[in-house]
C-alpha cells in the first residue's frame, strides 16, 4: 500500500472520531493547559516560602505560604484527575466504538474474505491493533499537550526568574529528547523481536506438545531438548540486546535531570552568592528542572505511540474498508416480503466458479446445469476436489455466484434477502464448528424465537444423537467445549446436523457430514430424513451406498464438471467412473462392517 | 448461543506475597549466577549514598557558600556532586542490564527444565492436562517470575533501602522536620498501597472480559460459515455488545484509579512540603533548621515519589510471580511413569535376524474398564501382521503397548525374548517404528519433517528414504522440493501425503519392527497406489504389525488378528480364517460376495 493511500485510510477512520468528540478533546485540552499552571505555581510559591524563611521578616508569613500550596496541590490534583480520565476516558470510548464497528464488520465479511485470512490475525487486529489506537487517542494526544504545555507556561516562568540560567540548564534538553526519541526507536524494533522470537519460542513449545507422540516413537526427546535450549537461547538473546538500550533509558533520565542540577548549582549558586538570584530562585528552578525532564523524556516515547498507533489503524481500518460480496441492501433489509417461505424450485444455469488466490486463478466448477424440482432427494458423488463442496458453497450463497446464475423459485439467488435466504435454506458444512456452549445451544442457534428444549430433543432425534445426548450427565445441557472439543467426531458431526434439522428448513444443504459416523447410523438418519419433512429439497454430498441408493436423481461431479447424471441404476449402467466409486465405497463398507 | 461462563480460572488467580519454601527452591536457580548477584548487591548501598548524598550536597552549598557569600571550595562541592551524578548514571545502568540478564537466564534454565519435563511425561499425562495450559508454563508463567527478577526483588530492596536512607538523613538533619516526614511518609504508602489494590481487582476484572471478547472474536471468525448460514449475526453482534460495554464501563473505573494514583502521591509530597513550612514559621534559629535543611528536605520529598510508587507495583508482580512458581515447580514435581529401566538390557541374538514378539497375559485399561484382556500372542520373525475390529476393540492400545507409549496393567510384551520394560527406552523406540493414524507435521520444511531434526541424517539418506517410499514422486513436484515449507499441521498436504511423510521416515530410521495404523480418512487414488507400494516395501525382511483398514492391506498379510471387546477372538491366515468359517469368514462372505 502507498503512503498517500495509507494516510487516506487513516484519516478516513480518524477524523469521524476527532469530530464527535470535538466537545470533549477542547474540554480535556483546557483542564490540562489548566493544570499545567497549577503545576507551575507550585515551585513558585515554594520559593516565596523560601526567600520569606531565609529573610528576615515575618516567619509567620510562611503559613499563609503554606496553606496556599496546599490548596494548589489539591487544585491540581483535582484537575489533573479530571484532566486524565477525561482524555483517557475519550480513548476507551474510541476503543470501544472501533471494536464494535470491527466486529459488526466480520458479522459481515464473507466466506472469500476470511479463506484469505489467518484466524491469529483477524483477532490481533480486534485486540491488541484497536488497543495501539486508543494508547494514541487517549495518552497520545495527553502527553504531547502535557509537554507543549508544560514547555509553553514553564519557561516564560523560568526566563522572567533568569534568563541566562534558563537557556544554561535547558542547553542540553534537545540533546535528551532527541537520545530519547532515539532510544525508544530503537527498543521499539529490539521489543518487537523480543516479542518475535517469544512467539517462535511459544509456537515451539504448542507445536511440540501437539505433536509429543510423533517425537516420542521416535525417540527424538533429547533432540528435541537441544533444540529447545537452542530456542529459549534465542529468546534469551534478543532480551538482552534489549536490556542493553532499555536500560540506558532510567540513567539517561538521571544524567539529563541530574547534569540540569549540576549547571543549576554550579552557575545558579554563584548568582545566589552574588546576589543575582534569591535562594528561594534557586528552589524553584529546581523544582522546574524537575518539571521539564520527564515530558521531554515521555516525548520521546510518544512518537513511538504515534508511530504504533498509526499503524494500527490502518491495519484495522483495511478491514473496515473491505466490502463484503452482498450489496448491504440485501444483507439487511428486513421486509414483509422477506418472510416468505420459498418451496425449493432450484435452477442451476452455467454455472463456473474460479478460486482466486495470490493472483492465480484455479477453476473449481465450470458450466453446472442443475434443475432441481421441489422436494426431491439430490445425492452429489465425485472424488475429492471434484467440486461438490465448492457447488453446495455457492448454492448456500458462501461464495458469490460471478458466472451464470442460481435461482430459488425463480429468485436470483445473489438479490434474496439475507433474512429470507437463511430462514429457508440450511447448509451443515464440511466442517461442524461448534461453540463452545451447551448442546442445546448449539442445536437452536438458528431458532429465532422460543428455544423450547422439546425441539431440540426432536432435531437431536432425528439426527439419531438422542440416546447419546441421554447418557451424558448434564444432557442437553452439556458445554461442548471450545470446537467441540468434548465430543467425539461423530458426535460432532450429528451436532452438526441437528442444528440444521432444528430450523425446519425447506432446502437442506449437506456436505460430507457422515464422514465419522458408522454406516447404520447414516442410513438411519437417512430414513429420518425422507420420512419427517415429505416436501423438503435435499442436496446431500453421498459417500455411503446407502446414500446413493436413497437419492432419486445422482449428479458424477468430476473436475468441476458434472460428467454424468441419473438413478443409481441409471449410473451404475452408463458410466466407469460411478461404477469404480461404488464399488470402493462398498469395499470400505464391508472392512468397517468387519471392524 | 450464549459463550460458556469463565469463572476466575486457575489462570487468573493470584496468590500470597512471599512464599519462603517456593522462594528457596527459586534460588537454586539463581545459584549459579552468585557472582552477578554479589555485584547486585553490592552495587544497592552505592547507588543508595549516591542518591542519598545529593541533597545533603545542595544543603551544605545553600548553609555555607551561597547563602554566606563565600565561594571558597564551593567548586569542589560542585566537583563533587557531579561526580555522584557520573556515578549514579553507570550504578543504574549497571543495576538495570544485571537484574534483566540475570532474571532472564533463571528463566531461560527454568523453561528449558520445563521442557525436558514434558518430554519426558508419557501419554497419559499428555492425555489428562491441556496443552494450552501447558503450553501456558513455559511461556506466560516463567514470564512472571522473570519480572519478578528484572523489576521486582532486587529493585524491591533498592526501593526499600532507599526510603531508609532518606529517612535516615532527614533525621540527621532535623529530627522536628524528619518527624512530620515520618507521620506522612507511611499514609502516603498506605494510601497508594490501597489504591494498587483497588485498581488490581478491577484490572484483574478488565483483564478477564478482554479474555472472553477475545475467545468470541475467535470463535466467530473460526464459526464464521455457521453464523452466516443460521443468520446468528444479529445475536452474536448483540452478545458481542454488552461485553464492550462492560469492558468500557469497568476500564473507566480504573482509568479514575489510575488518575488518581498518579497524582496521589505527588500532591502529598507537595502538602508535605507545606506542613514543613508551616511548622518552619515557628521556629527560631536555635532550633537549628536552617534554609538549607529546607531545600534538602523539599529535594528528598521529590525523590520519595518513585519508590512508593513503585513499591506499591511491586506487590502484584511478586505475587503473579510467586503463583506462577506454584504452578511451574508443580509440574516439575510430578513424576513420569514411564521410564527408562535403571538398569537396562539389550538381548543377546544374532544380529540381522529381524525381531519376534511375545505378548503374554496382557491385561490394560485407562482407568474406565479394560480395553486389553488378557492378551496372549506370539508374533514371529518377519511376519506380517493384520490386525481388524471394531472401533474401541484394543486394536491401537495393543500397538501402543509396544513402545511403551503406555504400560501394561499385567503382563508382559517380549521383543527377542526380553521384556519391552528392560530395554533401554531410547533403544526401544528406535527398534519400533510406528507410523500414526493421522501424521502430524511440524512446521518446517520437508526435509525436516521426514528426518526430525535428527542429524544422523543426511540429505542423501533423506532424499533416498523419499525415493522407496514413492513420496518422492510428490515432493519433487513441489517448487522447492525437499525445502518446501509445510504449514502448521501440514495443512498444505492431503491426507494421504502427509501419511507418506509417515511412511518415509519409516524407510530413514529403519526399525526393526513395523508397527502402523492405517489412515481411514479418505485418500486420493494416487497416494493410495503410493502407499500400498510403500508399505510392502516397509514389510521386507521386517515384523510388522499394521492396524488394517484397507482390503489390500488384509490380503497381504501373513496373519489376521481379529480383535474384539479388548480380546483376539480369531488368528490366521486369510484362507485359514476363510476355511475356518468364523466370524471373519461370515462377514467377508456377506459384504465381498455381494460386490464381486
Amino acid at each position: 500500500m502507498s503512503i498517500k493511500t495509507s494516510w487516506k485510510v487513516r484519516l478516513r477512520h480518524l477524523l469521524p472520531f476527532y469530530r464527535r468528540n470535538a466537545v470533549s478533546f477542547t474540554i480535556g485540552f483546557l483542564l490540562l493547559s489548566a493544570t499545567a499552571f497549577t503545576t507551575a505555581s507550585i515551585p513558585y510559591v515554594m520559593k516565596m516560602a523560601i526567600d520569606t524563611l531565609a529573610g528576615q521578616s515575618d516567619h509567620e508569613q510562611l503559613k499563609n505560604f503554606a496553606l496556599t500550596l496546599i490548596a494548589l496541590a489539591m487544585l491540581n490534583a483535582y484537575m489533573r484527575v479530571k484532566a486524565r480520565t477525561h482524555i483517557f476516558g475519550i480513548g476507551r470510548k474510541v476503543e470501544y466504538e472501533l471494536r464494535k464497528d470491527y466486529h459488526s464488520k466480520l458479522l459481515e465479511l464473507d466466506s472469500p474474505f476470511f479463506d484469505n485470512e489467518r484466524t491469529g490475525d483477524l483477532v490481533a487486529r480486534g485486540n491488541n491493533d484497536i488497543t495501539a489506537v486508543r494508547m494514541f487517542i487517549g495518552p497520545g494526544f495527553l502527553q504531547i499537550t502535557n509537554t507543549i504545555m508544560a514547555y509553553a507556561v514553564t519557561i516564560p516562568i523560568m526566563i522572567g526568574l533568569d534568563h541566562m540560567l534558563t537557556l544554561i540548564i535547558l542547553a542540553p534538553f534537545p540533546l535528551a529528547l532527541v537520545a530519547a526519541r532515539y532510544l525508544t526507536k530503537a527498543l521499539y524494533h529490539l521489543s518487537r523481536k523480543v516479542a518475535d522470537q517469544f512467539g517462535e519460542m511459544s509456537s515451539f513449545v504448542q507445536e511440540s506438545v501437539a505433536g509429543v507422540a510423533v517425537i516420542r516413537s521416535h525417540a527424538q526427546d533429547s533432540n528435541w531438548r537441544d533444540r529447545f535450549g537452542v530456542e529459549s537461547q534465542k529468546l534469551y538473546k534478543a532480551h538482552r540486546s534489549h536490556a542493553k538500550l532499555q536500560g540506558l533509558f532510567s540513567p539517561l533520565v538521571i544524567l539529563s535531570g541530574g547534569t540540569g542540577s549540576l549547571t543549576l548549582l554550579y552557575y545558579g549558586g554563584q548568582e545566589v552568592a552574588s546576589g543575582a538570584l534569591t535562594i528561594g530562585d534557586f528552589v524553584a528552578f529546581s523544582g522546574y528542572l524537575a518539571a521539564l525532564v520527564w515530558p521531554t523524556v515521555g516525548l520521546g516515547w510518544i512518537f513511538t505511540v504515534m508511530q504504533r498507533g498509526l499503524a494500527a489503524l490502518e491495519r484495522v481500518g483495511r478491514i473496515l474498508d473491505t466490502a463484503p460480496f452482498l450489496e448491504e441492501s440485501i444483507l439487511k433489509t428486513e421486509q414483509p416480503t422477506t418472510r416468505k417461505k420459498l418451496l425449493g424450485d432450484i435452477k442451476i444455469n452455467q454455472l463456473s466458479f474460479c478460486f482466486k488466490k495470490d493472483g492465480e486463478e484455479k477453476t473449481v466448477l465450470n458450466n453446472i446445469n442443475m434443475d432441481i424440482p421441489k422436494g426431491s432427494f439430490i445425492g452429489l458423488v465425485g472424488r475429492v476436489g471434484s467440486g461438490k463442496s465448492v457447488l453446495l458453497n455457492c448454492l448456500a450463497r458462501l461464495y458469490p455466484t460471478e458466472k451464470g446464475s442460481i435461482s430459488i423459485d425463480g429468485l436470483e439467488l445473489m438479490e434474496i434477502p439475507e433474512t429470507q435466504l437463511r430462514a429457508n435454506l440450511i447448509m451443515a458444512p464440511q466442517e461442524s464448528f461448534l461453540f463452545s456452549a451447551t448442546i442445546a445451544q448449539n442445536i437452536q442457534i438458528g431458532v429465532k424465537s422460543d428455544q423450547r428444549p422439546e425441539d431440540a430433543w426432536q432435531a437431536a432425534e432425528q439426527a439419531v444423537f438422542s440416546d447419546e445426548i441421554k447418557t451424558f450427565p448434564e444432557q442437553l445441557d452439556t458445554i461442548v467445549g471450545e470446537r467441540g472439543i468434548t465430543l467425539s467426531g461423530g458426535q460432532r458431526q450429528r451436532t452438526a446436523l441437528a442444528r440444521a434439522l432444528a430450523v425446519d428448513p425447506p432446502i437442506l444443504l449437506l456436505d460430507d457430514i457422515f464422514s465419522s459416523v458408522d454406516a447404520t447410523t447414516e442410513a438411519k438418519i437417512l430414513t429420518n430424513l425422507r420420512d419427517v419433512a415429505k416436501g423438503r429439497t435435499i442436496i446431500m454430498v453421498c459417500h455411503r451406498v446407502a446414500a446413493l441408493y436413497s437419492a432419486d436423481h445422482i449428479y458424477l461431479l468430476d473436475q468441476g464438471e458434472i460428467k454424468n447424471q441419473g438413478s443409481h441404476k441409471q449410473l451404475l449402467e452408463t458410466s466407469d467412473l460411478y461404477q469404480n466409486l461404488y464399488s470402493n465405497m462398498a469395499k470400505e463398507e464391508a472392512l468397517e462392517a468387519l471392524k | 448461543m450464549k459463550p460458556a461462563v469463565m469463572s476466575e480460572t486457575e489462570e487468573t488467580k493470584y496468590g500470597s506475597f512471599l512464599d519462603i519454601d517456593l522462594f528457596s527452591r527459586f534460588f537454586k536457580y539463581a545459584k549459579p549466577y552468585k557472582g552477578w548477584i554479589t555485584i547486585a548487591i553490592l552495587l544497592l548501598p552505592v547507588s543508595t549514598m549516591a542518591q542519598m548524598a545529593q541533597p545533603l550536597l545542595i544543603k551544605q552549598a545553600v548553609d555555607q557558600h551561597l547563602i554566606p557569600s563565600n565561594l571558597d571550595g564551593f567548586w569542589l562541592l560542585a566537583l563533587f556532586f557531579a561526580g555522584l551524578v557520573v556515578m549514579q548514571f553507570f550504578i543504574s545502568y549497571l543495576q538495570s542490564i544485571i537484574n534483566t540478564m540475570l532474571g532472564q537466564r533463571v528463566v531461560r534454565d527454568i523453561r528449558r527444565d520445563l521442557f525436558s519435563k514434558l518430554t519426558a511425561m508419557d501419554a497419559q499425562f499428555f492425555a489428562t492436562n491441556a496443552s494450552g495450559r501447558l503450553t501456558n508454563r513455559i511461556t506466560n508463567d516463567t514470564e512472571a517470575v522473570s519480572n519478578m527478577v528484572s523489576a521486582g526483588l532486587i529493585n524491591l530492596v533498592a526501593d526499600i533501602l532507599l526510603l531508609f536512607g532518606i529517612a535516615i538523613s532527614m533525621a540527621i538533619l532535623s529530627p522536628k522536620l524528619s518527624l512530620i516526614a515520618m507521620i506522612s511518609l507511611p499514609l502516603i504508602l498506605l494510601g497508594t498501597v490501597l489504591i494498587t489494590k483497588r485498581m488490581r481487582v478491577v484490572q484483574r476484572q478488565s483483564r478477564v472480559i478482554q479474555a472472553k471478547m477475545a475467545g468470541h472474536l475467535t470463535e466467530q471468525v473460526d464459526g464464521h460459515e455457521v453464523l452466516r448460514l443460521f443468520n446468528c449475526q444479529e445475536q452474536n453482534r448483540n452478545e458481542f455488545n454488552q461485553m464492550n460495554q462492560e469492558y468500557f464501563s469497568t476500564v473507566i473505573k480504573s482509568n479514575f484509579l489510575e488518575a488518581f494514583q498518579f497524582s496521589f502521591v505527588e500532591t502529598a509530597s507537595v502538602v508535605v512540603v507545606a506542613m514543613l513550612f508551616w511548622y518552619g514559621a515557628g521556629l527560631t534559629p536555635e532550633d537549628g533548621v536552617t534554609v538549607g535543611v529546607m531545600v534538602a528536605f523539599i529535594d528528598y520529598l521529590r525523590r520519595i515519589f518513585s519508590p512508593i510508587r513503585d513499591l506499591s507495583g511491586k506487590f502484584t508482580t511478586m505475587q503473579a510471580a510467586m503463583t506462577a512458581l506454584e504452578r511451574i515447580f508443580d509440574l516439575l514435581d510430578t513424576p513420569a511413569s514411564i521410564t527408562s529401566p535403571a538398569k537396562p538390557q539389550l538381548p543377546d541374538r544374532p544380529a540381522a535376524s529381524s525381531s519376534h514378539i511375545q505378548f503374554r497375559n496382557l491385561d490394560f485399561d485407562y482407568g474406565k474398564g479394560p480395553v486389553l484382556k488378557n492378551i496372549n500372542c506370539q508374533i514371529n520373525s518377519g511376519e506380517r501382521i493384520a490386525v481388524v475390529g471394531p472401533t474401541g476393540a484394543g486394536k491401537t492400545s495393543l500397538i501402543k503397548l509396544l513402545n511403551r507409549t503406555y504400560d501394561p496393567k499385567h503382563g508382559s510384551i517380549e521383543i527377542n525374548g526380553l521384556s519391552v520394560d528392560r530395554y533401554p527406552l531410547e533403544h526401544l523406540r528406535r527398534m519400533v517404528g510406528m507410523v500414526q493414524q493421522e501424521t502430524f507435521l511440524f512446521a518446517g520444511t520437508i526435509f525436516e519433517n521426514i528426518s526430525l531434526h535428527d542429524k544422523k541424517f543426511s540429505q542423501e539418506q533423506i532424499i533416498q528414504a523419499a525415493k522407496d517410499s514413492g513420496a518422492a514422486t510428490f515432493i519433487e513436484k513441489l517448487p522447492k522440493q525437499y525445502d518446501s515449507i509445510l504449514t502448521e499441521r501440514g495443512s498444505n498436504l492431503s491426507a494421504g501425503e502427509r501419511q507418506l511423510i509417515g511412511i518415509t521416515r519409516m524407510f530413514a530410521f529403519k526399525p526393526e519392527i513395523l508397527v502402523m495404523d492405517e489412515a481411514t480418512s479418505s485418500v486420493d487414488t494416487i497416494s493410495e497406489g503410493l502407499i500400498q507400494n510403500a508399505l510392502l516395501q516397509l514389510q521386507k525382511d521386517r515384523t510388522s504389525i499394521i492396524i488394517a483398514h484397507r482390503l489390500s492391506t488384509i490380503l497381504n498379510a501373513d496373519r489376521i488378528l481379529v480383535f474384539a471387546h479388548g480380546e483376539i477372538v480369531e488368528a490366521g491366515s486369510h484362507s485359514e480364517l476363510i476355511e475356518k468359517g468364523g466370524i471373519y469368514a461370515k462377514l467377508y462372505a456377506l459384504q465381498f460376495n455381494s460386490i464381486q
